[in-house]
């Protein structure tokens, strides 16, 4: 998919352009806000990874702008200045993730990976994997046509692999998207609520669905 | 700075004049109803004695005529009584009385009369005041009868002449006074200044003299002993956050560097390069882990811009005790909790979920295997909420307590286990944001193993829930 990355420190800008190229996008990069706002208005992206702080122009006034202008291309805010207020007013002006700096390679991607693929996930009503089924309406999951008991909490932990079905999706994903959390806990909290979860969806069944990707997360995929 | 002059512009001695002022001027006012309630009075007597003597030979004029008058003047004049008598012609000739010639003329038919007068008792002349009444009897004749005032200006003038005394006395020994407070204010403020500008100087060490009287100088030293004692405590843990921060960042830094040293001087082996960049990495992922901690801290301390809003933090206990509870039994710990309902709180949600998981990712670190851990959260009498979380661990010693809320501060029994020691720190900093506070006290043990209670007080949401 086609990714602009705006971005002015070149090192950075260079590292994420490599990773993005290696993982199958084809970027584009802009040096400054306002550059980077004329080239997202020409349209034709599928992801848009905005740095915070810009020259010119400052990455949220060019959220602000593009929504204003009805650009609805995802954009994943980069920033260094990671703490809840930074963020909020980052998802108010319109992004629609943010990602605290330094971040892993495999986190951005991930993230990325998950946006365009989140695009129209409203309109959603079932989601299927396989043979697991969940019908969002009725809050129901079923695998080979039997009925799994999910907690409230295991369900959205589901519903947000089954979204991302195909893709990785990191710790620290999961964390802010299922739990809204915004800090790193100490110990192996998300391993053990996977493990959990795994233990309803594959134990009894042949195929595993829910796959461990050593260091970076967890993949759902048939 | 000559003293004297120093002096003459204390505050105290401002204030002594200012005494004596108001001491002049309530002396002059009692002076004021003294004198008309004692002088006055007197006069008053004096004048209602003189008309009723005047009265009384009036009407013997008028039963009597001018024979009687003139034999009761005579006879009243040559008696001891305190009133001065002179009948005297329609002219003025004087017929009977104590002067030869009348002091004053009347006026009118009845007048009431000042006068100074002289009498000759043979060589003697005796000067003096009278008041009295005068006036024209039926047919003409004067007669005049009137009082010496000597008397009374005798008891007035003594009682005046006290009151002055005392007024004077009065505003010197105010002023006295007014001297020695200053002085005696001025040597204790001095001493205070001066340990100012010690400690200014550099002498950190240096304190108020306390004197133990426990007035309001006493009470400013302590105060002010207390500021500096804060103040040097903030400076050591400045100086130690320095050293600690440059501890914890470089042995990892040291290691980080080693490892890349040692890939690179060893023959390329893809297995051992490998696994050196994957330790390299998670040293360098521990090293941002640390200073995001640092600037979350230096963010929370700095008290800036946080959004407040109402939340309800027995959701969000709740949801923390669920989030938590899987990884504590895979770890051989029971983590439970017993939280009351709709407790709600005002202030930054992210902030406070953050805190409470510091302190249960902190119990469940210090708990040995097969412990348990509880969090406790009610709203207490006060009306303040308390959140409590309880570990059966081997807690920490009531004298350290203290340190251990601050920034990176390891107790020795925590040194073995990772973490920057700033845990803690920001809880505390969140509840100082959140006007409450952090106290650690005994947890769920007893003995050797008294396990630490950490609770974080915070005051409850104040404004009325909004209409359903």
């Amino acid at each position: 998919m086609r990714v602009l990355l705006v971005e002015d420190d070149p090192d950075m800008a260079e590292n994420v352009r490599a990773s993005l190229t290696a993982d199958g996008h084809v970027v584009d990069l802009a040096g400054d806000g306002e550059l980077g706002q004329s080239i997202a208005l020409e349209g034709g992206y599928d992801v848009i990874v905005l740095d915070r702080m810009l020259p010119k122009k400052h990455g949220v006034s060019v959220v602000k702008d593009l929504r204003e202008q009805g650009v609805s291309t995802p954009v994943l805010i980069l920033s260094a200045l990671h703490d809840e207020d930074h963020r909020v007013e980052g998802l108010n002006a319109g992004a629609n993730d943010y990602l605290g700096k330094p971040f892993s390679t495999r986190e951005l991607l991930a993230r990325v990976r998950a946006l365009w693929h989140g695009r129209d996930r409203a309109v959603q009503t079932k989601l299927s994997v396989g043979d697991l089924e969940m019908d969002l309406l009725a809050r129901t999951v079923k695998r080979s046509g039997k009925k799994l008991d999910l907690q409230p909490r295991e369900f959205r932990l589901l519903e947000y692999l089954m979204r991302n079905a195909g893709h990785t999706v990191t710790r620290k994903m999961l964390l802010e998207n299922v739990w809204d959390y915004h800090f790193d806990p100490q110990t192996n909290v998300i391993d053990v609520h996977i493990s959990r979860l795994r233990s309803k969806i594959d134990r009894e069944f042949g195929q595993s669905l829910l796959h461990t990707v050593r260091g970076s997360g967890y993949r759902l995929e048939a | 700075m000559r003293p004297s002059l120093a002096l003459l512009r204390t505050t105290t001695f401002r204030l002594a004049l200012a005494q004596a002022g108001l001491v002049l001027s309530l002396v002059l006012a009692l002076l004021a109803y003294v004198y008309f309630a004692t002088v006055g009075e007197l006069r008053r007597a004096s004048d209602a004695l003189a008309d009723q003597e005047y009265a009384l030979l009036e009407r013997a004029y008028a039963e009597g005529g001018i024979r009687r008058l003139d034999q009761e003047v005579v006879e009243r004049a040559a008696s001891d009584s305190p009133f001065l008598y002179v009948l005297a012609e329609n002219n003025g000739a004087v017929i009977a009385g104590d002067f030869q010639q009348l002091p004053v003329l009347p006026d009118n038919a009845s007048d009431r009369v000042d006068f100074n007068f002289e009498r000759a008792e043979g060589d003697d002349v005796t000067r003096g005041r009278a008041r009295g009444r005068i006036g024209r009897l039926l047919n003409g004749p004067i007669l005049l009868v009137a009082r010496d005032l000597n008397d009374a200006a005798g008891i007035s003038g003594r009682i005046t002449r006290v009151l002055w005394t005392i007024a004077v006395f009065g505003i010197i020994i105010s002023i006295a006074a007014g001297l020695i407070g200053a002085w005696f204010a001025a040597r204790r403020v001095e001493a205070l200044a001066n340990t100012a500008r010690d400690v200014m100087a550099g002498d950190m060490r240096r304190r108020a003299p306390v004197r133990g009287e426990g007035d309001e100088y006493d009470s400013l030293a302590e105060s002010l002993n207390a500021m500096l004692d804060r103040l040097e405590r903030l400076m050591h843990i400045s100086r130690t956050a320095g050293d600690a921060i440059a501890h914890d960042l470089r042995s990892p830094l040291t290691r980080f560097r080693y490892k890349l040293e040692a890939a690179l001087d060893t023959p390329p082996d893809t297995q051992a390069d490998r696994e050196a960049l994957r330790k390299a990495l998670e040293e360098a992922d521990g090293l941002l882990d640390t200073f995001a901690a640092i600037l979350k801290l230096a963010r929370v301390e700095a008290n800036a811009s946080w959004r407040f809003e109402r939340f309800d933090a027995s959701a969000i206990l709740q949801e923390l005790i669920e989030f938590y509870e899987p990884a504590a039994e895979e770890q051989g710990r029971t983590l439970s909790g017993a939280v009351e309902p709709n407790l709600v709180i005002r202030g930054e949600p992210g902030l406070f979920t953050q805190a409470v998981s510091n302190l249960i990712e902190n119990a469940l670190k210090y708990t040995h295997a097969g412990g348990r851990v509880e969090v406790l959260a009610s709203r207490r009498a006060d009306g303040l909420i308390e959140v409590r979380v309880m570990d059966d661990g081997p807690g920490i010693a009531p004298a350290d307590r203290d340190r251990a809320v601050e920034r990176f501060v390891r107790l020795e029994t925590a040194r073995s286990t990772p973490g920057a020691g700033l845990g803690l720190s920001l809880v505390a900093a969140v509840a100082r944001l959140h006007k409450g506070g952090l106290h650690l006290r005994d947890g769920l043990g007893d003995g050797e193993h008294r396990g630490l209670g950490a609770a974080l007080v915070l005051p409850a949401d104040a404004t009325p829930a909004a209409a359903h």
